[in-house]
């Protein structure tokens, strides 16, 4: 039946302009791609050795492809607006919970800025630069804290730049970024897929004997006795696990689409779609580059230069060496040559860990006035949160208070605090603050009573699974899937190590903190209008 | 101090309008006033199928119904989007689709049925209640709604005209700057100025007065939306102010303590022109999401305001 069977008749009223793709693009950029899979071959690999990254990789895709779309997408579906997770948190379960929960999301997107402006400067810049030949000025971006401190603010800068003129510049230069991003780590993977074995050991020994390095072999076991263990030549099942932790920068961050879901066209189907799509993406460059990882430079050296990257490149051997050993470091092992041509695809190959790391600090932007913008609107927070700029669209004067809030954090960071702020672990909290608290409402959200009404109008109620509603089965997966993250996160003793307690200090003093801050607005708001105002804000109005 | 509850562009959802009126008892409303648009966009036609059954496209999407619950479903599915539907026999649809006169006569019987249901409704669940309400068609109705509001018992009309709400002067007008859409009461920017001007001479205190205009003011923060391309699609990356200058140009000039908008369903939110707050809830009604304001008025100030949905 292709003929159209409706009328139409001319009338004014548009509510949402983004298309699938351009939800599927913010949350697919937050998941980061190549700084992700550094991360998943560096500091999952380097900790959890022996993991298999081929086996994480399908386990973290199967569990997150269907839990995080999931409950993300029927969420979103199902309550289309644009103030991320709290909208649901607060109208499934509480407003404070809700709120709560929201306090600990908005302070990891604002210490996300001092975690992540650094790493784009180091290994980000340093290494793209020294690809490049440029040696003096990625030796002066490390030789000072100063000069870090520097680059990593004027990057944060930029990363608020590109965003606070409102959607029309982020929406650009988030094709920019893209492009350069998606393609530079293509280039690795097809560097490294053209790569054999052998050429690869030949390439890296004749680069050991011009640089006084240590040979293929000779590296594995010099790494072996710094670390104190043979470096492992099978997979490990416990180590891949624990491998999981890290991939899900890969995985889990698509949920980013959370604060544009207002303005998503068709919400009901374009939300869920683009967080599938948005983790299937990622799963097959993760594919790829770990097949071709294994095969181009074999699964003991890939441990013994995960585990060298992970512990600062700190073998005496390796300090003449023109590079390091991460994953981006081996693609450009692998070019072996000082043609013009290498350089530029180097550099290419760095510069796409630069863009995406470089966009995280965008999407900060994005995300965190976004979450004041929602509170805002429910008058949990001053009015001011909730003015838009008239010519830029955006609401400005959230953007500027999340740059000094960063800025401050970033200053902290290189001043006073860096041994406790390197030790907080935002994964860790941004499992417990956002990931397990909104499972657990997509678990709920068919039986609340809070949220009968949203559930009843929700297009995806008739979905069953079994008996079951299906976003009770993809909560279900989801909580499996967060449960094997906090387990290895916390159970594991290579992870506790920088597990402190200050990083359960600062998940329960975030929370504390939005509870206190709900009912302390709460009072402020009946004082002054004399109703209560969460009635009319976070109630369902009877339909009938 | 009176609590006055402002909701706009509604476009024919059922629900919406169901919560709207439930709402006012609920928030504890002393004067509702519901802005246009109140008309729905869409009618679908149920074609029955040769072998029993029904037929019609929902939402872009081919739809079959076998059962007579199924059938109920999805009614009531078009009725909460804002939809209109009716039975149609294929031979029916066919004659239909081929006269827009047909069609633009099928609709405004299905619209005005609508119409008349919901003032019914309100009337029956208002008599007697101390709520009082009123109804300011916008730009997308046609003008036979008119006639039909000031037809009520307890509902009461508002639009081109100057009411008094508990010692405050609300000047409302339905009217309309230039759409793409070409709709039914729009006029040039030119001739709505003036149209506003004459409307607002006829307020005696701007001190305390309402300008209930269905369009926002240009260039200020409610009214922007996407940028529409030659053949009507959104921009995802342009947003564009859509309000009327007349509106600005009025606004700006008599500075009255309130000013109430709609017409631009994605630019919820508040924004201040000198000493007058301008205030447009914004519009879900497709979602069946009641978006709202509640504002508590005294007489010479707003003592505060808070955005609703439910």
């Amino acid at each position: 039946m292709s003929e159209e069977l409706a009328y139409a008749r001319k009338a004014s009223g548009l509510v949402r302009g983004l298309s699938m793709t351009d939800a599927f693009a913010v949350g697919f950029m937050n998941q980061g791609l190549t700084p992700s899979i550094w991360v998943v071959v560096s500091l999952g690999l380097g900790v959890f050795l022996g993991g298999n990254l081929i086996y994480a990789c399908i386990i973290s895709a199967v569990l997150a492809g269907i839990g995080f779309p999931l409950v993300w997408g029927i969420l979103g579906g199902s309550m289309p607006r644009s103030g991320g997770e709290y909208v649901y948190n607060s109208r499934i379960i509480h407003p404070v919970y809700g709120i709560a929960q929201s306090f600990g999301d908005a302070a990891i997107w604002l210490m996300w800025l001092y975690v992540l402006a650094p790493l784009a400067v180091d290994p980000g810049l340093t290494m793209t630069f020294n690809y490049l030949g440029w040696t003096g000025a990625a030796n002066w971006l490390t030789s000072a804290s100063w000069h870090t401190f520097l680059i990593a603010s004027v990057l944060n800068v930029v990363g608020f730049l590109f965003v606070v003129f409102g959607i029309k510049i982020f929406a650009r230069v988030q094709k920019i970024v893209m492009f350069f991003g998606i393609g530079g780590c293509a280039l690795i993977g097809v560097v490294l897929t053209i790569t054999s074995r052998a050429s690869f050991t030949n390439k890296w020994n004749a680069a050991a004997a011009a640089n006084h390095g240590p040979s293929y072999h000779a590296f594995i076991a010099q790494v072996g006795a710094q670390a104190g263990q043979v470096m492992p030549t099978h997979t490990n099942w416990g180590a891949t696990f624990g491998t999981m932790v890290a991939m899900s920068w890969l995985f889990a961050y698509a949920y980013s689409i959370a604060f544009i879901a207002g303005e998503v066209k068709r919400p009901d189907k374009s939300i869920i779609w683009a967080n599938t799509f948005a983790i299937i993406v990622p799963f097959l460059f993760m594919l790829w580059i770990g097949i071709v990882l294994y095969r181009t430079v074999g699964f003991q050296f890939l441990n013994a230069t995960a585990w060298n990257d992970n512990n600062g490149n700190t073998l005496a051997s390796m300090a003449n060496m023109p590079h390091g050993t991460n994953f981006i470091d081996l693609a450009v092992y692998s070019l072996a040559s000082s043609a013009v041509w290498a350089k530029i695809i180097a550099a290419i190959m760095g510069f796409s860990y630069v863009a995406f790391t470089v966009w995280w600090l965008a999407l900060s932007y994005l995300a965190f006035p976004r979450i004041l913008f929602a509170w805002g609107m429910d008058r949990m927070g001053p009015k001011w949160f909730t003015d838009i700029n008239p010519r830029f669209a955006s609401p400005v004067k959230n953007h500027i208070l999340c740059l000094v809030l960063g800025q401050a954090l970033l200053v902290l960071y290189y001043t006073l605090l860096q041994n406790t702020m390197q030790n907080i672990v935002l994964t860790g909290m941004q499992i417990t603050s956002v990931f397990i608290p909104t499972a657990i409402a997509a678990l709920w959200f068919p039986y609340s009573r809070r949220a009968k009404g949203v559930w009843d109008s929700s297009p995806y109620k008739k979905w069953k699974f079994l008996g079951l509603p299906v976003i009770v089965w993809g909560a279900a997966v989801d909580l499996v899937y967060l449960g094997i993250l906090l387990y290895e996160f916390i159970g594991h003793n290579a992870a506790t190590a920088t597990f402190t307690t200050a990083s359960i200090e600062l998940f329960a003093g975030v929370w504390i903190a939005g509870i206190i801050w709900y009912y302390a607005w709460s009072a402020y708001n009946k004082s002054k209008s004399g109703m209560d105002i969460s009635a009319v804000t976070y109630g369902e109005l009877p339909p009938e | 101090m009176i609590k006055l509850f402002y909701v706009t562009d509604i476009h024919g959802s059922n629900v919406c309008y169901r919560k709207f009126l439930n709402a006012l008892p609920i928030y504890g409303v002393d004067i509702a006033v519901l802005n246009g648009d109140l008309l729905g966009k869409v009618l679908i036609p149920m074609v029955a199928k040769a072998g029993g059954g029904w037929e019609c496209h929902l939402m872009g999407m081919y739809t079959e119904m076998n059962t007579e619950q199924e059938l109920a479903d999805v009614k009531k599915i078009i009725e909460n989007a804002g939809y209109y539907w009716v039975h149609q026999t294929r031979e029916e649809f066919e004659a239909t689709k081929a006269d827009p006169k047909a069609i633009d006569k099928l609709f405004k019987h299905q619209a005005y049925m609508r119409i008349q249901e919901w003032l019914e409704l309100a009337d029956e669940r208002l008599e007697g209640k101390s709520h009082e309400m009123y109804i300011c068609p916008g730009n997308d109705d046609w003008w036979e709604v008119d006639d039909m509001i000031s037809c009520m018992k307890v509902i009461k009309p508002c639009d081109n005209m100057v009411v008094d709400i508990d010692g405050h002067e609300m000047v409302s007008c339905s009217r309309s700057n230039p759409t793409p859409w070409d709709t039914p009461r729009e006029e040039s920017e030119e001739e709505l100025a003036v149209h506003l001007d004459e409307l607002c001479k006829r307020v005696s205190n701007y001190e305390s007065a309402i300008f209930n205009f269905h369009v926002p003011p240009h260039g200020y923060s409610l009214d922007l939306c996407p940028k529409l391309d030659k053949d009507m699609k959104m921009s995802a990356e342009e947003k564009i102010h859509a309000g009327s200058r007349g509106a600005k140009q009025v606004i700006e000039k008599y500075q009255p303590l309130l000013g109430l908008h709609g017409h631009i369903h994605e630019s919820r939110g508040a924004q201040k022109a000198g000493r007058t707050l301008m205030i447009n809830p914004g519009s879900e009604y497709s979602e069946g999401i009641l978006k709202g304001v509640i504002i508590m008025l005294d007489k010479k100030k707003v003592k505060d305001y808070v955005f609703t949905q439910g």
